[in-house]
């Protein structure tokens, strides 16, 4: 199934990312465009509600705002991103070994096509902050990436046409039914 | 004597020998520190640089690089090195580019508005925090989330962060999996030793404790750590030296006996008369040990190489031997003409005393004592312990006939005219500059080990070594304040490309009074409450999220201000004790720079400041110093050979023999410089103390052969102890000669030129025998 999700290099998809914090009385919701660069690069691209552009290449976050010096860090104080970098690539790339070694992998399906990955970080340091990840897709397409972080706080990322109907003060449990219900 | 007396004697002398070393082993301390070995300085920049050597930050920096594995376990084995170096005590800043928040002390973190730039500028009002604010939430939307997420309740306007920009190097090498990376692919670190960067036994300690650490970490087996910095050349170069030393001295000592055993056929001989030298050494080094609490091991390098001239007692002893005569005997026609150079030569050391200079007045006292014990040994003990019967040189053919052609040469009176011209043309023809001032040129770091360094200096941006700028100022506040005021000009000179970076003591810590102003812009708890509320209007912040941090201000106003002690418990603090030093009822601060581009420029930096700042350059100092130091040699050498007129024509109650003693040695000497000026060497302190070797062996042979016994036998005798001693000297020296270091050629060359020098012109300007 892995396989087939494949793309080529560069793939560009467009997200709507929405965040649960703890420390926030409402989410914060953000949208633009995810770039898979080929090889460990990707490119987050926020369009809204402020341009900022955060890219990963060589094991290195590099983000960039306007009229801002760029700022830096390493991947390894970010294991958010470390575990979007192992399960997106692993998906565009269609590489079910890399994802395997990432991850533990439980998979559900239902005879339309739709489907959901429940990924749980192998690595201990990675799951102290991100306790899993639940993608969502139909057929060959990803529409849902939700990742739950150990302390409670929740992203919710839609992907593709989906990022759209993104609503202005989403709650969890919309979210969840777009992410599960039917296209 | 008879046999048991003599094993009695033989005996006793083991004895004091073994207990001379027993108080040597005991109190012996040697001081590998360039300080203790170099004369009072004189000038404000030679007294900067004796108290700044090795305690200059820059000199104080090893840089690490570790290769030969993939990044990530790099990375790895680079983090796993930091943690173990932070905790060792040997070692007060150990950097290799990953944040580390813990590097403020906990306990110090609501000093963070004291110490962050932002409120020179911009109070914590409404309007600010409003605009902070909403960049957190643009932050909390971003991939580096996680980073802030734990820091925002406590510190919304990031002063932690801005802490930690500041005082990460100026220039920073890439960063990999964390970590500082070269583009080589070699993660890098930088370790700041407790220990002076000349001290290199200090620093082979830090050292060994640094690969020690390393090898203990998993994973190391297959990487390759490689170290660079002052310190740790210093190390390398010593321990270069001393091993060509040792393989050279190895071989040479294989020689020289075997050229003794060829000369006298005696094996008890020889290992003999090893005894007056053996006891002239440790006797010398007993006295330095009662006079001296700490000896340097440059004195204990130099007085060995003078010491060599007491190896003639002996020789001349045992080629001084007649058949049927006892040794006794021997030595008594002998004792005069040997008490006469022992005498002269440590009258002449007496000079060397006289001089004031630490180092000189211990090689005086090791050389003198040791000469004496040397001669006073052959004299009264040895001859009592050779071998009865001996073989008398001087009915062996080929000296008969050697002797014979001697005294055939023809000895014109015009010889040391002529030697004398020679000199003289060549000293004034001679290439370059006479004097070789910078010591390190003679110990030469290995090229491909400059290479590195220089690769991982430019990848670091670490500090001029030879460059220091020092801030001076009654108090420690006033030298921050002092640093405090020239950031503006450091930041041009930067601008400017004059310099690569500006090290300020304020970097690490803001004066008391900067400190106190910032504090006094702090809102009270009301009125930052007050600006907070208005502040989270319209966002989504929980209501009471912030109030770690309205509590931080609210601690940090009532805070008193930290001053260097109070900080110094935190390694941050380490590294700025590290850059205050107290001195004579003032303070300096040492700033270090990095990639001097426009020292001129860099010198106008605080010229406006009346003193108060300069520049030091640690290379244009020591050089001067060594000079003044050669000043003081020369000196006293002037009055060493003063001393030696007098002493040997007193000695000697003539004028016309003590010329055809002294003036041999005295050209040769001069021949010497000459021709090692013609060669193109420039002539070191190294130079300088060989020429007083051969100098005071050229007086052994001058003396000898001036000595008219009236007796052809007696005077082949002569001949065969000065071949002996020529020929080892020659063995020895010329050994060194050969070797790729410069230092030690310096020594083997010019002591190798002098003996065959001092030999020849002592033949030649002997009188003629006086049955001519």
């Amino acid at each position: 199934m892995i396989a087939g999700l494949r793309q080529p290099a560069p793939a560009h998809t467009a997200f709507a990312e929405a965040r649960f914090l703890k420390m926030l009385d409402r989410p914060l919701v953000v949208s633009g465009q995810l770039s898979w660069l080929g090889d460990d690069r990707l490119q987050r691209r926020v369009e809204h509600p402020r341009a900022e552009t955060a890219t990963i290449a060589d094991g290195e976050v590099t983000q960039q705002r306007d009229g801002k010096p760029a700022r830096h860090f390493s991947l390894k104080r970010a294991p958010q991103l470390q575990v979007l970098l192992d399960s997106f690539v692993a998906l565009l790339g269609g590489d079910a070994a890399r994802l395997e070694q990432a991850f533990e992998i439980q998979r559900e399906g239902d005879a339309a096509g739709a489907w959901t990955l429940t990924l749980v970080p192998r690595d201990a340091h990675v799951a102290k902050t991100v306790a899993r990840i639940r993608i969502d897709g139909v057929g060959d397409q990803s529409r849902c990436m939700r990742m739950q972080e150990a302390d409670g706080d929740l992203a919710v990322d839609l992907l593709g046409p989906l990022a759209e109907k993104m609503p202005a003060e989403p709650t969890r449990a919309e979210l969840q039914a777009l992410c599960t219900g039917s296209p | 004597m008879h046999r048991g007396a003599r094993a009695t004697l033989l005996v006793t002398w083991l004895l004091a020998l073994a207990g001379l070393g027993w108080i040597v082993s005991q109190r012996l301390h040697v001081s590998s520190d360039l300080r203790s070995f170099m004369p009072a300085p004189t000038t404000p920049d030679q007294r900067l640089l004796m108290e700044q050597v090795g305690e200059g930050p820059g000199s104080r920096l090893l840089l690490l690089s570790i290769s030969g594995a993939s990044d990530g376990q790099l990375a790895g084995l680079s983090q796993g090195l930091a943690a173990v170096l932070k905790k060792d005590a040997r070692y007060s800043q150990v950097l290799n580019g990953s944040f580390d928040l813990a590097s403020l002390d906990p306990r110090l973190l609501p000093y963070r508005y004291l110490l962050s730039p932002t409120l020179d500028t911009q109070p914590l009002d409404e309007a600010y925090l409003a605009d902070q604010l909403q960049q957190r939430l643009d932050d909390l939307s971003s991939p580096a989330a996680s980073l802030l997420k734990n820091l925002l309740p406590r510190d919304p306007t990031l002063e932690t962060l801005k802490l930690a920009e500041r005082w990460a190097p100026a220039k920073s090498p890439q960063l990999r999996d964390g970590v500082w990376f070269t583009p080589q692919h070699e993660a890098l670190l930088l370790v700041q030793t407790v220990a002076a960067g000349f001290d290199p036994g200090a620093q082979q300690q830090a050292i060994d404790g640094i690969r020690e650490a390393f090898h203990a970490l998993p994973g190391s087996a297959d990487a390759r750590l490689e170290l660079s910095g002052p310190g740790y050349f210093s190390v390398v170069i010593g321990a270069q030296t001393r091993h060509q030393a040792d393989w050279i001295g190895r071989i040479s000592t294989v020689g020289f006996i075997a050229l003794l055993l060829l000369a006298y056929r005696s094996v008890s001989s020889l290992l003999l008369s090893a005894l007056p030298i053996a006891s002239a050494a440790l006797a010398g080094i007993a006295a330095l040990t009662l006079v001296f609490s700490e000896v340097h091991g440059i004195t204990l390098a130099f007085g060995f190489t003078l010491l060599g001239v007491a190896q003639e007692y002996p020789i001349r002893v045992l080629s001084h031997r007649r058949a049927g005569e006892d040794a006794l005997q021997s030595v008594r026609d002998l004792w005069p003409l040997l008490l006469t150079a022992i005498a002269s030569a440590c009258i002449a050391y007496l000079a060397f005393y006289a001089s004031g200079v630490a180092g000189l007045q211990q090689l005086a006292v090791f050389t003198i004592v040791g000469l004496l014990v040397a001669g006073l040994s052959t004299r009264y003990l040895l001859p009592h312990l050779l071998p009865r019967r001996v073989r008398d040189v001087a009915a062996m053919g080929w000296l008969i006939r050697a002797r014979g052609w001697l005294d055939r040469l023809p000895r014109p009176r015009w010889i040391p005219l002529l030697v004398a011209l020679a000199i003289a043309a060549m000293l004034a023809l001679a290439p370059g500059p006479f004097w070789q001032n910078n010591l390190a040129a003679l110990t030469p770091v290995p090229t491909a080990l400059l290479q590195h360094d220089a690769r991982l200096r430019q990848a670091l941006g670490a500090p001029d070594v030879r460059y220091l700028l020092l801030l001076q100022a009654p108090t420690e506040q006033g030298v921050l304040a002092l640093s405090q005021s020239l950031q503006p000009q450091a930041d041009a000179l930067v601008e400017r490309h004059a310099v690569d970076a500006i090290e300020l003591p304020s970097r690490y810590l803001p004066a008391v009074a900067q400190q106190r102003a910032r504090q006094q812009k702090l809102p009270d708890r009301a009125m930052l409450e007050h600006a907070l509320a208005g502040a989270l209007q319209g966002m989504p912040f929980r209501a009471d999220l912030f109030q770690p941090f309205v509590d931080d201000v609210e601690t940090a106003r009532a805070l008193p201000p930290l001053t260097p002690e109070r900080y110094a418990q935190t390694p941050l603090g380490q590294r700025l004790a590290a850059m205050l030093v107290q001195r004579d009822g003032h303070w300096l601060g040492l700033a270090t720079v990095s990639g001097v581009h426009d020292v001129a420029a860099l010198q106008t930096l605080g010229a406006d400041r009346g003193g108060a700042v300069h520049l030091l350059d640690l290379k244009a100092a020591s050089e001067s110093l060594v000079a003044a130091y050669r000043t003081r040699i020369l000196q006293a050498l002037l009055a060493a050979g003063l001393l030696l007129v007098v002493t040997i024509s007193v000695a000697l109650r003539s004028a016309r023999r003590a010329w055809h003693v002294l003036a041999p040695m005295t050209l040769a000497t001069f021949l010497v410089l000459a021709v090692e000026r013609v060669a193109g060497i420039e002539i070191s302190l190294f130079h300088l103390v060989a020429l007083i070797l051969a100098g005071g062996l050229g007086l052994h042979y001058a003396l000898f052969f001036e000595r008219d016994t009236g007796d052809p036998a007696e005077q082949r005798r002569t001949l065969h102890a000065t071949l002996v001693c020529v020929l080892s000297a020659l063995l020895v020296f010329g050994m060194l000669a050969w070797a790729t270091i410069p230092v030690l050629r310096a020594i083997g060359l010019t002591v190798s030129l002098g003996v065959a020098f001092h030999f020849c012109l002592s033949i030649l300007m002997a009188p003629h025998a006086r049955q001519d």
